[in-house]
């Protein structure tokens, strides 16, 4: 008989799939489709080399540039006068609210498996992953699809004057705890992707937010609490398309954040924390993480086994962030002789690393889109079981095979990484418009911008090596 | 042990499946629940006739524990399309005693912890007949000890030792997958007498691959052979080269059992180091599971050796058990998905799901199985259970179930690769997988 004992056996099998395969999930705090063992062989020194170097270079090349507002940087045409009509988007908003109660009651009541489950496919990969990305990428999706907005006239003429509202001086400090918690349950939690823990959950959110709507003034409480709402709004203004009163219009992504950004309390803490949290995603998965509490990446033992560690590292890697990127701006006031106090700078600067966010998280989430993309597609052909064939995917297997061929991995591979990079190289430009705002000098903006852009250049190299990383767990 | 013959044995049971359509087990749930209402107008229908029991039965509920997420969902995904493949063939065939098969499926995040509680939901929440499924050894370990609580038979297809090592229970079982005691050391009679005698092993620091070397070494031992290096690899090794000068000159052969995401790095690197001249080589297909063989940067795995638990490429003497059950799982001749070519399977290991599932049914139409009080008596009609054929049911090949230590013993499979494909270089027999009694569970109450 062998004399394995009970921890030597634990792990025998655990091993096996730590091989080639990919894992594919659901939940973003899981999802990471990698086909880690190619891009092991792909020349990623060389590309993250490029990578930095691209990012460095914008940055060098804004010295050159004029002396121009963001504005003009980042330009902008007008498409036409076109405002969608209130009810249209009201009606709209209703629509989803109810097919969000729909996806609730089918986490509670439809099949358990999270890759069948509408409810699952619906939060975690239609809205998370896919969501942001139309979000940030293209148009303010969120206008059309919140499954709030609907109530907020309707709330507005039935409470009564003198109602309470919610201090503008509270700023959006409650959503900034409500995207820590949020970003614990995605990470940290044992089981986000299970269907009737999400609905529970959802339930209560929903309950919540529209009691706080009622109580504390509808708008108030989606642009200071509801987490989803600002997380939106702010992504929605790094899109190309965007309305300015009653006109659309089309500019480079990020026009509108040139255009300027009301920052309420808190709101650049809610920014870092997004691209902290963004961050410590990837890093949550890396060997080099799972070596450092302890973890055999080879024989993952489980969520279950890494919450207080996996929280740790998310408010760990947040405060690191919020420390270093307080640090160097202010730092770079000093060196031009400034007196800014960061409370001042913060607000201004903060809203730069938007882009970067976004870019995290659409490289991070692209590999499993395309996987859990498919799952979606197969629930759309026969959303009621009624055996219907909407799409005509009936009989198609879900594919992973992209993932174990070193071409189709290489295209992905660089795919994030593009999209990495034009983030940093985006956060570039704004930070110097900024900065350009602030100091009204190129030369003192430039050197202001010095140590942030250090900042953005080691940022693009971590990205990289975020993607580039063995991974396990 | 006689070694099966999958040419002269024919399928008497099942024809082969043609219909290579997808099994949706949400059609197959709706169905179910549709039954009663259905009855009246299917009953009209020739097809309806084979379930003209499931009228006035309840189906029997499989729950089926499945690594949806986690670190084991590539191989929760092909465990679960083999599983519904399965189900569809059972149902077709008039399912368990005349009641169609339900699977519940709930994920356990390939999380020991959840593990227990998806076997506790299954039991008292679902109300669920049997569990099933179970992959990864540390959830069937943390899993296992519920089962035993709820009482509720927990058939597993892990492939680790520790079903018939002794340290679970009565109600765990592992009937359609062998052990990896038994794969690893059926493989030294043909590495000694093939391949060479003096051994270099290589293989992750760590549980996984200590059983290995303690299993492989004792066995090439026994054959006569010797291990002439043990290097072991840190996990979280990325690169290898600092690792090969340490084997020694007089190795005739290398056996590894690298996994992770550095394999194909630890391929590639080989291949510099040795060049053209390099001694033979074995691995186990787990480092390659789904990957397919033919990629760039994997052609020094040319002419080198792997075991596989069913081979992946259809090979010239395939049984039709073997044609049948891959069309019916959806995948073609190099053991990828009919949707795409690239989507090479876990074939080495998912035949486990459908040959439990048989097992199962087998037990239950033995036992009289008719709901949860009799799930003592399933148990006993699977103890009492001992060779099984080569048939559609068991793809893989023959089978001896050792009713006392809850696990099953099979052939297993040595490949070569040969142009990109892994091609049958020799079949063990069954008595090579043989081992003494580490338990016996029947001696356990219920």
């Amino acid at each position: 008989m062998s004399n394995s004992g009970p921890n030597k056996r634990q792990h025998k099998q655990a091993v096996i799939a730590a091989s080639a395969l990919t894992a594919i999930l659901p939940a973003p705090a899981l999802a990471h489709a990698t086909g880690q063992s190619f891009v092991a062989l792909l020349p990623t020194g060389p590309y993250m080399a490029v990578g930095v170097m691209i990012v460095a270079l914008s940055i060098l090349l804004l010295w050159f540039l004029p002396h121009k507002s963001a504005d003009r940087l980042l330009p902008r045409l007008l498409i036409g006068r076109l405002a969608p009509p209130h009810r249209l988007r009201s009606t709209s908003s209703l629509g989803f609210f109810l097919l969000f109660c729909w996806l609730l009651h089918t986490g509670f009541t439809g099949t358990r498996d999270p890759l069948e489950n509408s409810l699952i496919l619906g939060f975690w990969v239609v809205f998370w992953m896919a969501a942001l990305m139309i979000q940030g990428l293209v148009f303010n999706l969120w206008g059309w699809i919140s499954p709030f907005y609907w109530l907020v006239r309707p709330m507005i003429r039935m409470r009564e004057r003198g109602w309470m509202t919610l201090p503008r001086a509270i700023g959006v400090w409650p959503a900034v705890g409500l995207l820590l918690g949020f970003s614990a349950f995605t990470l940290a939690d044992p089981a986000p992707d299970d269907p009737t823990r999400l609905a529970s959950i959802g339930v209560i959110y929903v309950f919540i937010t529209v009691t706080g709507m009622w109580l504390c003034g509808p708008r108030r409480w989606l642009s200071q609490v509801e987490l989803f709402s600002i997380i939106m709004a702010l992504f929605s203004r790094l899109a190309p398309y965007g309305r300015r009163g009653r006109t659309l219009w089309l500019g480079w992504h990020g026009w509108q954040i040139g255009q300027g950004l009301s920052v309420r309390p808190g709101l650049s803490i809610f920014v870092l924390v997004l691209l902290g949290t963004g961050s410590f995603d990837g890093f949550n998965e890396t060997f080099v993480w799972l070596d450092l509490i302890g973890v055999n990446p080879l024989a993952f033992p489980g969520r279950s086994a890494v919450i207080i560690p996996v929280i740790c590292g998310l408010a760990a890697g947040n405060l690191i962030l919020l420390a270093t990127f307080t640090l160097l701006i202010v730092l770079g006031d000093r060196i031009t002789g400034g007196q800014a106090t960061a409370h001042q700078l913060l607000p201004r600067f903060a809203t730069t690393i938007l882009p970067i966010a976004l870019a995290y998280h659409t490289a991070h989430y692209l590999p499993s889109l395309l996987v859990d993309g498919q799952y979606v597609l197969m629930a759309l052909n026969d959303p009621f079981n009624t055996g219907a064939n909407l799409l005509g995917r009936d009989g198609f297997y879900v594919t992973t095979g992209f993932f174990n061929h070193r071409e189709t991995m290489r295209m992905i591979w660089l795919s994030q990484a593009l999209v990495i990079v034009a983030g940093h190289v985006l956060a570039v430009v704004l930070a110097h418009a900024q900065a350009l705002h602030l100091y009204r000098n190129l030369r003192r903006a430039f050197v202001a911008g010095l140590p942030l852009a250090i900042f953005m250049i080691l940022y693009t190299w971590l990205g990289l090596w975020l993607l580039a990383a063995p991974k396990g767990g | 042990m006689t070694k099966s013959n999958s040419d002269d044995t024919k399928i008497v049971k099942t024809p082969p499946i043609t219909d290579t359509k997808q099994p949706n087990r949400r059609q197959t749930i709706k169905t179910l629940a549709a039954t009663t209402a259905l009855a009246a107008v299917a009953s009209t229908t020739p097809l309806f006739g084979r379930y003209g029991q499931a009228q006035s039965a309840e189906p029997i509920k499989i729950g089926f524990q499945v690594h949806r997420t986690g670190i084991g969902a590539a191989y929760g995904r092909w465990y679960n399309r083999t599983t519904e493949a399965a189900v569809k063939k059972i149902n077709d065939e008039g399912g368990i005693n005349g009641r169609e098969v339900q699977i519940v499926a709930e994920d356990d995040g390939t999380d020991p912890k959840r593990g227990a509680e998806v076997v506790e939901k299954l039991a008292t929440q679902h109300g669920c007949d049997i569990a099933f499924g179970t992959l990864f050894s540390h959830v069937v370990i943390g899993s296992a000890p519920r089962a035993g609580e709820l009482k509720i038979p927990y058939f597993v297809v892990s492939e680790g030792h520790h079903v018939a090592s002794g340290m679970l229970n009565r109600y765990t079982l592992q009937p359609g997958i062998t052990d990896v005691k038994s794969q690893v050391q059926a493989m030294a009679p043909f590495v000694n007498s093939t391949l060479g005698k003096k051994v270099t092993m290589i293989y992750p620091d760590f549980a996984f691959g200590h059983d290995h070397r303690d299993y492989f070494s004792a066995a090439v031992e026994a054959q006569g052979g010797k291990v002439v290096a043990k290097i072991a690899i840190p996990p979280t090794e990325s690169s290898f080269t600092k690792y090969f000068p340490k084997i020694p000159r007089d190795t005739e052969v290398i056996y590894h059992v690298m996994v992770g995401p550095a394999v194909l790095t630890f391929v590639k690197e080989m291949g510099e180091f040795f060049g053209n001249s390099r001694p033979e080589i074995f691995g186990f297909i787990d480092s390659l599971e789904a990957v397919d063989l033919a990629s760039p940067g994997l052609e020094f795995l040319e002419g080198t050796y792997f075991w596989e638990g069913n081979p992946r490429y259809a090979q010239a003497n395939q049984s039709d058990y073997d044609k049948a059950y891959r069309a019916a799982v959806g995948v073609d001749n190099n053991g990828a998905s009919i949707s795409d070519s690239k989507d090479v399977s876990t074939y080495a290991h998912m035949f486990g799901c459908w040959e439990t599932l048989h097992i199962v049914k087998a037990g239950m139409e033995a036992s009289g199985y008719k709901g949860a009080g009799d799930r003592a008596k399933l148990i006993e009609a699977v103890e009492a259970m001992t060779s099984m054929p080569h048939s559609y049911a068991n793809p893989q090949g023959a089978k001896e179930f050792n009713g006392k230590t809850h696990q099953t013993f099979g052939q297993q499979y040595i490949t070569r690769v040969e142009n990109g494909r892994l091609v049958l270089a020799h079949t063990t027999s069954i008595a090579d997988t043989y081992y003494p009694d580490e338990v016996d569970y029947t001696s356990q109450s219920f």
